[in-house]
Order: C-alpha cells, then sequence, then structure tokens
C-alpha cells in the first residue's frame, strides 16, 4: 500500500492565497477548532490527502484507508494495535490442505439497518476482480481461485472462488494456501459491497447520503479539499466501546503546515512529520509528547523503467543503484531512525531473514563509486558519452530533499540526472503509465508477509510493476513458495527470489520507512506499533 | 511647378527639425544632475552594483559551487567549516546559493522586464499614435489579456511545456507588457497633439518614422521609471511562483526559492530564511528608490 500522499499545485495554491488572507486579516489568530456538537467528542484528523474515491476497489493509498476503514469492516478487522482480530467473521476453519476457507460471520446491519450477508463479500470480490472496475489492487486477491483469469475476463465471475453458503458462512477457495489470510481480510479489498445500495446507486454509491456503512463510522459530509466528516454509527456491532462520536478528516497537504495546526490545537493528529525536524519537535521546549515514531514495515525505493533503452542495460542500472549513498540519505537527511536499505523486504517480516543484499552493499562509497564508473565504461558511457536521463519525483517536502543528494551521487559517477518535480498523485499516475525514466516510489506492507513486497515485481503484477520487470526465473520461485507448505523451505525460495531481483536492479532501494504521526496527548488509545493502523474507535480524548 | 520647387525645401526643414531633436539633451543633463543629488538613489545605484557584480563574478569564486554537497556540513550554521553564511539541510553553502538565486532573480527580473518594455512600448506607441479604431482594437486586446489569472496561465504554460526556466520569463514577460502599453498609449495620445509633432508631420515624415524618432524618445521619461519599478515586481512575482512551486527547478535556485525553503525551516536554521531575505529586501528597495529618484529627476512637475 503506498504511503505517499501529496501536495496538488492547485491546493497549494489555495493554501497560498489563504496564508495572504489570513495575514491581511492580521494579528495572532486564535485555535479555531471545527465547531462539535456540545456533549459530543470530536476528533480532528489531519490525513494526508483527500481520497481518489471511497469506493474501496478503486482506491489504493493509506489515507484513503485511513476514511473507509473507519466505515468498513471487513471478515477480520484492527485491533488497536493494527494486529487482525474477528471482524464481521466471528471464527473460521480451514480445510487440511489450507486451501478452502469457512467463515462464519456475526449477525451485524448495515447503516441503514440492511443486514450484512456472506454475499456482500462475495459481491465485494466479484467487484474487485471485474475487468470492468480496473481495480489495481486486483492482483493482491490473485490467491483465490480462478481470481487472475476472472480478473483477465477468461472467466465469468461467477467462477470466482467464493461462495455464499447462507447468508452467515462465506466460503473462499484458495489456489494454494494463504496463512496471512486472516491479515488480508482486514484489508481494503476484502471488505464486504453493500449490494442493495450499489445496485441501487450505481457509481454514486459513495456520494454522502447513499454511502453506508457495517463499521463504527458513517459518511456525514465529504467538502472536497476542505473535509470529510464521519459520524458514530450507532449499529455497528460493538457501537457500546467507541467513544469519539464525530471525526473531521482533513487532506494537510503540507507537514510543516499540519505540524503547525496540531500545536495551536486545531488538529489532534497529524499523519505525517517533517522527517528532519523530528529531533527539534522532540526538544523539551517543543512538542516531544506529540512525536510518535516506530517501525513500519515498508521501503522506499527508485525504479528504473526498462522500456527505457539506456535502463534496459543492467550494468547501467546496477551501476546507478550502487552509487546511491544511503547512509547520508538516512542519517543526515531523513534523521527520523530510518535504515537505509540493500533488500527490498524490510527487516523484521514474519517468517523471513533479510540476508540478500548484493556484496556491494559493504563496500565504501569510493569502491562502489569506482566500481559504477567502470560498469558505466563497460556500458558505453563515460567522459567523452555521458548517460543523460531524467529523475521524475514528487515534490513532497522529503523527496525535494532527497532528490538533489541523488543526483549529486550520480553526478559523482558521471551520469547527468534532470531532476523532474511532479505534484505526487502525477508522479504516481507517471509511474502506472511508465512515463518516466528513473522514478520513486514507497512500499507499504498490505499483509506481514515477504510476498507482500516481492509480489511487486511479478510478472502478472500490473500496473504497480512500474519498472516493468520481468523474469521467469523470479516469477517461478514466487509460484514455488506459494505452494510450499513448509515454512522454512518456503523462506528459502522467497530469499533466492529476492536476490535474483535485486542482481537484476529493477529497484534500488534507498531506506525502510518509519510511521510518524504527531498526536495530541489529549489522545488516548493511540498504540504505535508496526502496521501504522490506528482505528479511530479505540481513541477518545482528555478533557 | 511650385510643388516640385517645394521638396528640398521640405526635406530640409525635417532634417533642421531633427538636428534640432538630437541636441535637445539640456533636459537630460538637468534630470541626471537631480538624481545624483538624490542620496538614497545614488547609495542604491552602488549597492545594486555591487550586487549586480557579486551575481555575475560571485559565483565563480565562492569555494563551493552551489550544489556541492558537502555531506559533513549539513545545517551548518554561519560562520563554521568555513562557510560564511552556513549550509542548507543538504550540505550547499549558502552563500553560493545567495549569489546564484541573486544572479537568477536579477536575471529574471531584467530579461522579463526587458521583454515587457520592447512589446509593451511598441503596442502603446503604435495604438495611441494611430488612434480609432485600431487603438480601440489593440486596447481591447490587452483588457481582454489583463482578466486571464496569471496563476492560471503559468500553471496551463508548465503543464503544456513541462517545466522550463525559459517559460519564468516568458509567462513574467507575457503578463508585465500590459500595464506599460497602458501608460505609453496615455502618454502617446497626449504628445501626438503636441507642436513638433504636427510640425514633423507637415514636414512630411512617415508614421513609423514619426513614432520611432519622436514619440518613442519622450517617452523615455515615464518608462525608464515604470521599468526600474517592474524590475523588483517580477522578482516578487518569481518569488511568489517559486514559493508555490513553480519556480525555477532544483538544484538551480532564485531568491523567492531559497526564501520559501528557509520559511520552512525557520525556527531550526533561521539563517537559511534570514540571508536571502536581507538580499532581497535590500534589491528590491534599491529598485524602488532608484525608480523613485529617477521619477523625481526626470518629471520636474513633480518638484
Amino acid at each position: 500500500m503506498r504511503t505517499a500522499f501529496r501536495v496538488t499545485v492547485a491546493l497549494r495554491v489555495a493554501a497560498a492565497l489563504g496564508l495572504a488572507g489570513g495575514l491581511a486579516a492580521c494579528g495572532p489568530q486564535k485555535a479555531i477548532r471545527a465547531p462539535c456538537p456540545s456533549g459530543q467528542v470530536c476528533l480532528e484528523f489531519g490525513n494526508g490527502l483527500d481520497p481518489v474515491s471511497l469506493d474501496p476497489p478503486k482506491t489504493t493509498g493509506v489515507w484513503e484507508d485511513r476514511v473507509m476503514g473507519e466505515m468498513l469492516i471487513g471478515l477480520t478487522q484492527d485491533d488497536a494495535e493494527g494486529r487482525p482480530v474477528p471482524g464481521m467473521a466471528t471464527s473460521w476453519e480451514t480445510s487440511p490442505d489450507g486451501k478452502v476457507w469457512t467463515f462464519h460471520l456475526r449477525k451485524a446491519q448495515w447503516s441503514d439497518g440492511v443486514p450484512v450477508t456472506a454475499g456482500d463479500f462475495v459481491f465485494g470480490l466479484r467487484r474487485l476482480m471485474d475487468p470492468a472496475t480496473a481495480s489495481q489492487y486486483a492482483y493482491l486477491l490473485f490467491f483465490i481461485k480462478n481470481a487472475e483469469a476472472v480478473n483477465a475476463g477468461k472467466l465469468p465471475l461467477t467462477a470466482l472462488g467464493a461462495r455464499a453458503i447462507d447468508d452467515r458462512t462465506l466460503e473462499l477457495t484458495l489456489d494454494h494456501p494463504a496463512p496471512y489470510l486472516p491479515e488480508i481480510a482486514k484489508h481494503q479489498t476484502m471488505y464486504p459491497a453493500p449490494q442493495h445500495v450499489i445496485e441501487k446507486w450505481g457509481d454514486h454509491w459513495t456520494d454522502p447520503g447513499h454511502y453506508v456503512a457495517n463499521g463504527p463510522y458513517k459518511l456525514v459530509s465529504w467538502k472536497l479539499g476542505d473535509r470529510i466528516t464521519l459520524k458514530k454509527n450507532p449499529l455497528y456491532w460493538d457501537a457500546g466501546s467507541v467513544c469519539i462520536d464525530q471525526i473531521n478528516m482533513y487532506p494537510t497537504i503540507d507537514p510543516i503546515g499540519a505540524e503547525r495546526r496540531v500545536r495551536r490545537g486545531e488538529l489532534d493528529i497529524s499523519t505525517d512529520i517533517q522527517s528532519n525536524r523530528i529531533a527539534y519537535l522532540r526538544r523539551p521546549d517543543q512538542m516531544p509528547a506529540y512525536v510518535h515514531v516506530a517501525p513500519y514495515l515498508g521501503v522506499a525505493y527508485l525504479v528504473f523503467n526498462t522500456h527505457v533503452p539506456a535502463l534496459a542495460d543492467r550494468r547501467v542500472r546496477i551501476a546507478l543503484d550502487m552509487s546511491v549513498d544511503r547512509d547520508f540519505i538516512t542519517g543526515k537527511l531523513d534523521r527520523d531512525g530510518r535504515a537505509p536499505a540493500y533488500t527490498f523486504v524490510p527487516p523484521g517480516v514474519a517468517n523471513y531473514q533479510t540476508m540478500t543484499a548484493p556484496v556491494w552493499a559493504s563496500w565504501p562509497l569510493e569502491r562502489r563509486q569506482a566500481a559504477a564508473r567502470a560498469l558505466l565504461a563497460e556500458a558505453g558511457y563515460g567522459p567523452g558519452h555521458p548517460l543523460k536521463l531524467e529523475y521524475k519525483h514528487s515534490n513532497a517536502p522529503e523527496s525535494m530533499l532527497v532528490s538533489p543528494a541523488i543526483q549529486s551521487d550520480w553526478k559523482a559517477v558521471g551520469v547527468q540526472i534532470t531532476l523532474a518535480e511532479e505534484d505526487g498523485q502525477i508522479a504516481y499516475q507517471d509511474l502506472r503509465v511508465r512515463d518516466f525514466q528513473i522514478g520513486t516510489a514507497s512500499w507499504i506492507a498490505d499483509y506481514d508477509d515477504a510476498t507482500s513486497f516481492l509480489g511487486l515485481m511479478q510478472s502478472q503484477t500490473g500496473a504497480q510493476n512500474y519498472g516493468d520487470y520481468h523474469n521467469p526465473a523470479y516469477d517461478a520461485l514466487l509460484a514455488k513458495a506459494d505452494n510450499e507448505p513448509d515454512a522454512k523451505v518456503r523462506a528459502g525460495y522467497l530469499e533466492q527470489a529476492e536476490r535474483i531481483m535485486l542482481a537484476d536492479a529493477t529497484v534500488a532501494p534507498i531506506s525502510f520507512v518509519v510511521s510518524k504521526n504527531l498526536v495530541s496527548p489529549k489522545v488516548t488509545g493511540w498504540i504505535d506499533n508496526v502496521t501504522d493502523w490506528h482505528r479511530v474507535q479505540f481513541m477518545c480524548i482528555k478533557k | 511647378m511650385s510643388g516640385l520647387s517645394l521638396a528640398p525645401q521640405l526635406k530640409r526643414n525635417a532634417q533642421a527639425l531633427e538636428g534640432a531633436a538630437v541636441k535637445g539633451r539640456s533636459l537630460w543633463d538637468d534630470a541626471r544632475r537631480r538624481l545624483f543629488r538624490n542620496r538614497a538613489a545614488v547609495a542604491s545605484m552602488i549597492l545594486l552594483g555591487l550586487f549586480l557584480l557579486a551575481a555575475i563574478v560571485g559565483p565563480w569564486l565562492t569555494p563551493d559551487h552551489f550544489d556541492t554537497i558537502n555531506k559533513n556540513d549539513v545545517w551548518d550554521p554561519p560562520l563554521t567549516n568555513g562557510h560564511l553564511l552556513g549550509t542548507d539541510s543538504l550540505g550547499r553553502d549558502l552563500l553560493a546559493r545567495v549569489l546564484v538565486g541573486l544572479r537568477v532573480s536579477l536575471a529574471i527580473g531584467v530579461v522579463a522586464t526587458a521583454v515587457s518594455l520592447v512589446i509593451g512600448v511598441t503596442w502603446g506607441a503604435t495604438a495611441g499614435f494611430l488612434g480609432g479604431a485600431v487603438d480601440e482594437l489593440m486596447m481591447r486586446f490587452v483588457d481582454v489579456l489583463y482578466t486571464l489569472p496569471f496563476i492560471f496561465f503559468v500553471i496551463l504554460l508548465m503543464v503544456t511545456f513541462g517545466r522550463h526556466f525559459l517559460l519564468i520569463f516568458l509567462a513574467i514577460g507575457c503578463v508585465e507588457w500590459l500595464t506599460m502599453s497602458r501608460i505609453v498609449r496615455g502618454q502617446t495620445l497626449s504628445l501626438k497633439q503636441k507642436e513638433f509633432v504636427e510640425a514633423a508631420r507637415a514636414a512630411g515624415l512617415s508614421t513609423p518614422a514619426i513614432i520611432g524618432r519622436h514619440i518613442v524618445p519622450n517617452l523615455l521619461g515615464p518608462v525608464v521609471v515604470y521599468a526600474t519599478l517592474t524590475i523588483p515586481g517580477v522578482i516578487l512575482l518569481e518569488s511568489f511562483l517559486s514559493f508555490l512551486g513553480m519556480g525555477v527547478q532544483e538544484p538551480l535556485t532564485s531568491l523567492g526559492t531559497l526564501i520559501s525553503n528557509g520559511a520552512e525551516e525557520m525556527d531550526l536554521a533561521p539563517w537559511l530564511l534570514i540571508f536571502p531575505s536581507l538580499v532581497m529586501v535590500l534589491t528590491l528597495a534599491a529598485f524602488n528608490f532608484i525608480g523613485d529618484g529617477l521619477r523625481d529627476a526626470i518629471d520636474p512637475k513633480d518638484r
């Protein structure tokens, strides 16, 4: 799941004009919290960016699920620490071969009073796989029987391995055992879809007034560029334990701006901190109690587009990969406690040992630069004929900080890079349509398993395999791992696959990211965790 | 037959008139004397001269190039490790960056103003002198361009042509000439009623020649003043664009970009805001003082 959220130019213009207006009005301004109905508890939440949609199969971002996940609950759901616990399903059992899962659903209602049925889950999965939906995330559930063929339009939707035995029993048939299924079952791709609403309203079912929820909150209003307001859903199965009555979620485009709003008390939570300000914010005279930085299962990386002739040459990619000084980037620029990355799968992923770093990872920078120059010379590039490429990055403060450093690292080995800064969402769009030479992205685990990362570079993945990495040996190893019941042997296959992928260097991992949140000490129930999921239903606000 | 004998006479008259126009320098001498008596303007000219010199030569003299990353000197305060003004969040020498930023900002200011000058003066003088329907048409065109929201115009340009240094010149120049053409047209309207234009016309000078030889030189006063005041306006406009992330592309920089980045880090590394702002303020103030001085010097009515 992608982390990046970012500034749209228009919003930034609006912000600047707003700033100018504010200055014109003049004088120090008081904290303006959004009005909260008396006697109620309201949470002001800086969510980073406006969702593209609230229709689960049409979303890919964490900021979208931060909204949707408050309203929709899958078979499992997050606990306060982001671990999967029974949600709509109260229990489940698997067949001995691990390929057939039977989920028993609890008696639950949508916010309009209609019962949530196993049919809603089947409908949701079919919508996700329907080629007409064109979900970019469909590949995540390709372990469901026939899913890939259905998604490619080769089989009808009814062929999908999902079946409602009765209203309260759901059966999923898989292609291969997937022990991580309970974890994916809370993911945005597996939310139930309210069939009665979607069939009535079509694409407009996500409009406020039409949207129904089976989770703790329901949608009240969505003012684009302003805020999304959610209110407590009294029909949620666990409504009694929900403390906060209303959530306002804001697109906080600029983390420093959001920081100021948190400082003024205008926001309770901001889901990002400008990384190089963390040390400063932790000073006793600043806001140390607000800063929450925690390990996160995610990696920030560079992508090389293999369709670009120069980058189709593996030697060039390796040269670029090895000449980036990760220690400088993580230690001196980001300064948020993140670790330099030489492998794609972060340390700490379940059943996996990260030991696949290339040999050059341990070399000093000078030696790496010399090797890179040699590789480039071998590929036909040198002082007389320098390699010229464009590096496209988002205009997020973080990549604005890091990109010139990467450019200068490559300049040191004789590669001339033009920086092209893009609005965050446009930068990702360019990656998806391959309109880039070198790009940058980050990837956050969808579930705690190495395949959540390695699956990204499989040939079948499609749009999110940005560099179009294609290696039959790699695909074969991942397929082998999917069908391997023994965890140790499976990990061996995955490690082998990662080693091949890193040696081909279509991606250059830069750092293992950390989660960064500013949380007012008044907010209780916030627990730092590796998934960085913090559902509001577990939070409350101290008076 | 008499018509024929008159022609050489007319030509001689025209030449005589032109000669007189070229010799009419005493007014400018006067203006210069008045300008040099204005202390603020003189001080500003000296300061600006120094800045100009620094912007042109400076970047070659600093020990670090403006995009050299010193990996061990991130966020050094001023006067440490040989960095006179300190370093930024990437360990780049601020002095080198301020000098390059000044160079870029001045270049944008001067070039965009020159563009606006050329288009604006030609357009305004032509419209004003020709008058009638042509004037009406040309000035309505200006009005239409005036209604174009600048920011959206720039965003459109960037989206269509991609981000490029020259686009900023173009965008700003395209907008700045409008006011210039209005001023010039107004002046022309009053100038063309003057006796010397009547005389030139009577002497048989062609319209382009009258515009070029008689109207434009007499417009010089207000135009120079307005141009001097346009440069700081353009520099500010570029800063505004940079502030919105639509200015020059990293690692190149301008004063506006430096200030924008500095503002984000002002509580951590105040020098990143202070020095570029100081240079910017001094530059803008100097241009404004010179512009004021020129106006006072050239326009005797203002005294």
